[in-house]
């Protein structure tokens, strides 16, 4: 929202994998890492809350990342996220398949250009 | 699997504690909420604002909450749940509905789990009582060409027992009739010689007292022990328990109860009941005409070895025949018996094919009754669904989708085929119990044991889903299909007509199924009065049968021949007999032996029996030439034989038969006479070479007394007879032989009946959907027919109109039947005696009663549509 450039939905697709990169650095909770794609994104992705709360609840049941309660300062439960071992694994390919797949894209547009 | 189980315990977790799953959610949402909040206020809105901000920004709980919970499996099963409750409340809301449907899935259902529960009992259930009948192996003799024989010689046997490694224990058992006596008269029950480690092979544990040691069965003659069935225990020893380790009279001979079999356990042949088991040491009382050496007589089977597989055991034992039939120097004919071939042990020797073809053609044709019952169901459906249109159409409109409005709909279906299966069930069990009092000939100790089991209630089951998936699908379709905006305008009078295009097809359908159906009893029914009055070959009226087997009694040769002399005198004796003799085998009951003879350079089988002084005369069988067995050919004149014409033309072509010889059991047997062509073993074979030898001259201990006279007076002096002898002989069954011998159409009037019932159950079925097609059109036309009569129709057109409406159909359903029957019925033809499969007389007499049935159906709504009153029909709507 820093941006001129109106901010989109995140690809389809690809959340699950911009879920894991958050979550690489270190563990969070569910706002944490909403704002931390929003922000390294610069804002061209705008990720809604509801999507991104059933995306948790997929990786969880799928083992890429795991769930613990944690008590904040104000004394509220928060859902901290963090990747697994399989969730590590399962960035690194999605990475790989990605950089390979856009640098491709990228290189057709250039060449029709 | 990993992944697959956590899916699975969070599913779980999410269904069984719903609540604290949803409170998760709730929490992990407030958190977002709390924080992105302290974003806004960080950018300068009030507290108040930027909470506001947020909740907008995540939209409302509700909707994330459900979105959140909808993506698991188990949301599948909660919202099935809440399915199958609302499927509950609106079926109890038309209870006539539901009733009928139930019922008439019930009856499709019913039929097919009938005809299965036969034969899971028959083909599929294992013998009952035995424990882990999978590595249980049956072992019979086999021929290098393939051909098996049922039983195996006691030598053969021990060969086998005593070398084989691939099997855990190798048994065997032979049959013998017992007459057992405590105290006072006898009773005959069927009775099994069996090795010592027969009941421990099988796996069956005595209820009371204990089975056979390895010492009872080593040496001949020495332990005269005894072992009753459940069922024999109860009835004639009062379920004693002190009844154990009594003195009980076999045969005559003194033994001792050393125990009582399970309930379940009744022998190992099917359809046979055995009541006792003795050691097979204890042959030489038991059966003392025969050689235990001799003869093939035992029935073997073994329990695999741990690891062994049925293929690696028939090699090792094949193996051990072959060295066996080696060191006993048998010549290496294509007869030789030098192989063993293992099967599961079923207690179904034989006949399996014929069984199995025979009930697979019943299955079929319950098949059918369910199809119309389906199909009736569909047109039950589709109606209904015309009817609740509005209420469907309101529930897609306030935003069920279709998809789940249809997945609604089917749980409905689904819950009344279910509930149908159940009714189904019960069905079958009545029906399967009327199958079972089916009357068998008083002579055959034969039981049929076909009441449904839990696998003959899961195959109820899951039929009925996949039916219910099948017909149901359907108008679930049209149901959800039609356009909602459509659907809410108007209720019109054309709304139905696609449906009612359809409802038709299926009701033409169902008539026309039903009377394939008819069509099959009634060829059966013609196939029994047929066989009924095929002509024997001899005369059955008037002729008792009795099967005595005086070594039972404890007889040995000298005293059996002593009595049977004295019986046949006092049945001469007898006022009113015309003819005595005794037979080994009497024809149409249950077959006749076969051996092989040679003449010539010809080797091939031929049936015969073994018949006494006057049994010509006692048939009334004819003889075309020479003479008859008579009082000169004892056990000690030149073997001789009467043939057959069919022998006689294989044996002397064109020649005289009389004086030629041939070869049978290592003698030769001269011709004395040709007997008249007969029916022996059933009454639609194709007549076998056959031929009748002196019984002098044979080994059988087994007698059938023929007697030619009044039933009223030869049942009691037979007796008589017996009682005289010996008071506490069992009283013998004696029977009636051209009642008798009608056993042989057990398979056909069964099949009938059974037929018949799904016959008639299908053209009930088609009927009502025949008079609810009708009743709808009427319904729907009401108004038109009120108009047609305000113009001045005549009443009597308008009934006429309905009628024809209803015989039109009628008429599609009739000759696409009669179309399908010509098609299916030939696959009958081996059970209809000669009556072709496409008798016209059947064909059309059937027909006639389906359009008599089919018009009867639709004048009930003809009859209304008549009487509408034109005012009244104008007001409405």
């Amino acid at each position: 929202m820093t941006d001129d450039a109106p901010s989109t939905d995140v690809i389809q697709g690809t959340m699950d994998m911009l879920i894991l990169k958050a979550l690489s650095l270190e563990p969070m909770h569910g706002f944490g890492i909403a704002r931390r794609i929003e922000q390294t994104s610069r804002g061209v992705f705008k990720v809604n809350p509801g999507s991104l709360l059933i995306a948790f609840q997929r990786l969880e049941r799928d083992g890429l990342v795991d769930a613990a309660w944690q008590q904040t300062e104000s004394g509220r439960r928060a859902k901290v996220y963090s990747l697994t071992r399989g969730g590590r694994k399962r960035l690194d390919d999605e990475t790989a398949q990605w950089t390979r797949r856009a640098a491709a894209v990228a290189r057709l547009l250039k060449a029709d250009a | 699997m990993i992944a697959f189980w956590r899916h699975l315990t969070h599913g779980l977790r999410v269904l069984t504690r719903r609540a604290a799953a949803d409170r998760d959610i709730d929490e992990e949402m407030r958190h977002w909420i709390d924080e992105a909040a302290a974003q806004h206020v960080a950018r300068g809105l009030t507290p108040a604002a930027a909470r506001r901000a947020a909740m907008a920004e995540i939209g409302p709980p509700t909707l994330v909450r459900e979105r959140v919970r909808d993506h698991g499996w188990e949301q599948w099963v909660a919202s099935w749940l809440q399915d199958l409750r609302l499927a509950g409340r609106t079926l109890r809301q038309t209870p006539l509905f539901t009733t009928i449907v139930i019922l008439v899935v019930a009856l499709g259902s019913g039929a097919v789990t009938t005809v299965f529960s036969a034969m899971n009992a028959i083909l599929l259930r294992p013998l009952p009582g035995i424990a882990d009948p999978a590595t249980l192996i049956a072992i019979q003799p086999a021929r290098r060409d393939g051909g098996t024989a049922e039983q195996i010689g006691w030598p053969r046997f021990l060969h086998l027992r005593d070398h084989a490694r691939r099997v855990d224990g190798l048994a065997a058992w032979g049959r013998v009739p017992l007459t057992i006596s405590d105290g006072a008269g006898g009773t005959s029950v069927l009775g099994s010689l069996v090795t010592a480690n027969y009941f421990d092979v099988l796996g069956v544990v005595p209820l009371r007292g204990r089975f056979f040691t390895a010492e009872e069965n080593r040496t001949p003659s020495t332990h005269p022990v005894l072992v009753v069935s459940h069922a024999f225990w109860l009835t004639h020893l009062g379920g004693d328990p002190r009844a154990v380790g009594r003195p009980i009279s076999v045969n005559g001979h003194p033994f001792t109860l050393i125990g009582v079999a399970p309930p379940a356990f009744r022998g190992l042949y099917t359809g046979l009941v055995f009541d006792a088991w003795a050691p097979l040491m204890m042959q030489p009382q038991l059966r003392p005409r025969a050689n235990m050496q001799h003869g093939s007589w035992l029935w073997g089977f073994a329990r695999l070895a741990p690891g062994a597989s049925a293929l690696s055991a028939e090699a090792e034992l094949s193996a051990l025949a072959e060295t066996y039939s080696r060191s006993i120097g048998e010549a290496e004919t294509p007869d030789t018996q030098s192989r063993i071939r293992v099967t599961p042990l079923t207690g179904l020797p034989g006949g399996k094919t014929t069984t199995a073809a025979f009930l697979g053609v019943m299955l079929g044709a319950a098949a059918l009754v369910l199809l119309i019952a389906g199909v009736n169901v569909a047109a039950m459906l589709s109606g209904r669904y015309v009817s609740r249109g509005r209420d469907l159409a309101v529930r897609a409109a306030l935003g069920a989708g279709r998809l789940r409005l249809m997945r609604q709909l089917i749980t409905e279906v689904l819950v009344l085929f279910v509930l149908g299966a159940f009714g189904g069930f019960a069905v079958a069990s009545a029906a399967t119990a009327a199958l079972e009092r089916l009357p068998l000939p008083a002579s055959i100790p034969v039981t049929i044991e076909i009441s449904p089991d839990v696998r003959v209630l899961a195959f109820a089951v899951g039929l009925s889903l996949v039916a219910g998936l099948v017909f149901g699908l359907v108008p679930v379709l049209q149901g959800v299909r039609r356009d909602i905006t459509d659907r809410l305008k108007a209720e019109s009078a054309g709304a139905g007509r696609r449906h009612s295009r359809l409802g038709r097809a299926l009701v033409a359908g169902q008539l026309a199924l039903s009377l394939v159906l008819l069509v099959a009893a009634g060829l059966f029914v013609r196939a029994v009065d047929r066989g009924a009055r095929v002509d024997p070959g001899f005369e059955r009226d008037g002729v008792l049968a009795t099967t005595i087997e005086a070594e039972a009694w404890g007889y040995d040769a000298a005293a059996s021949a002593a009595f049977y002399a004295a019986l046949r005198e006092r049945m001469t004796a007898v006022p009113g007999v015309t003819a005595v003799s005794y037979a080994t085998r009497v024809p149409l009951m249950f077959g006749s032996s076969v051996d092989t003879i040679t003449f010539g350079t010809t080797t091939r089988d031929a049936h015969y029996t073994g018949v006494d002084e006057g049994y010509f005369d006692v048939l009334r069988l004819p003889i075309q030439r020479g003479r008859r067995i008579d009082r000169s050919d004892v056990e000690a004149a030149p073997r001789v034989a009467v043939v057959n014409e069919t022998l006689a033309r294989l044996l002397a072509p064109g020649g005289d038969v009389i004086g030629r010889t041939f070869r049978f059991r290592d003698a030769d047997t001269t011709v004395i006479g040709i007997a008249r062509d007969a029916k022996y073993a059933s009454l639609d074979e194709t007549t076998p070479p056959f031929f009748y030898v002196p019984l002098a001259q044979m080994r059988d201990s087994r007698r059938t007394l023929l007697v030619r006279g009044p039933a009223a007076t030869v049942a009691p002096a037979i007796a008589a007879a017996v009682q005289a002898r010996d008071p506490r002989l069992p009283a013998p069954a004696v029977s009636v032989l051209a009642e008798d011998t009608r056993s042989a159409l057990v398979p056909q009037r069964a099949a009938a009946i059974v037929t018949g019932g799904l016959g008639v159950t299908g053209l009930l079925l088609a009927a009502l959907g025949l008079y609810g097609t009708v009743s709808a059109s009427v319904a729907r036309r009401t108004r038109e027919i009120g108009v047609r009569l305000a113009l001045g129709a005549n009443r009597g057109t308008v009934l006429r109109t309905v009628v024809g409406e209803g015989a039109r159909l009628a008429i599609a359903g009739i000759v696409a039947g009669l179309g399908l029957a010509a098609l299916a019925m030939p696959l009958l033809r081996q059970w209809l005696f000669g009556v072709d499969p496409r008798d016209p007389v059947t064909y059309l007499a059937l027909a006639m009663t389906l359009a008599a049935v089919a018009v009867s159906a639709s004048y009930l709504p003809a009859r209304r549509a008549a009487a509408t009153d034109p005012l009244r029909a104008l007001r409405t709507d």
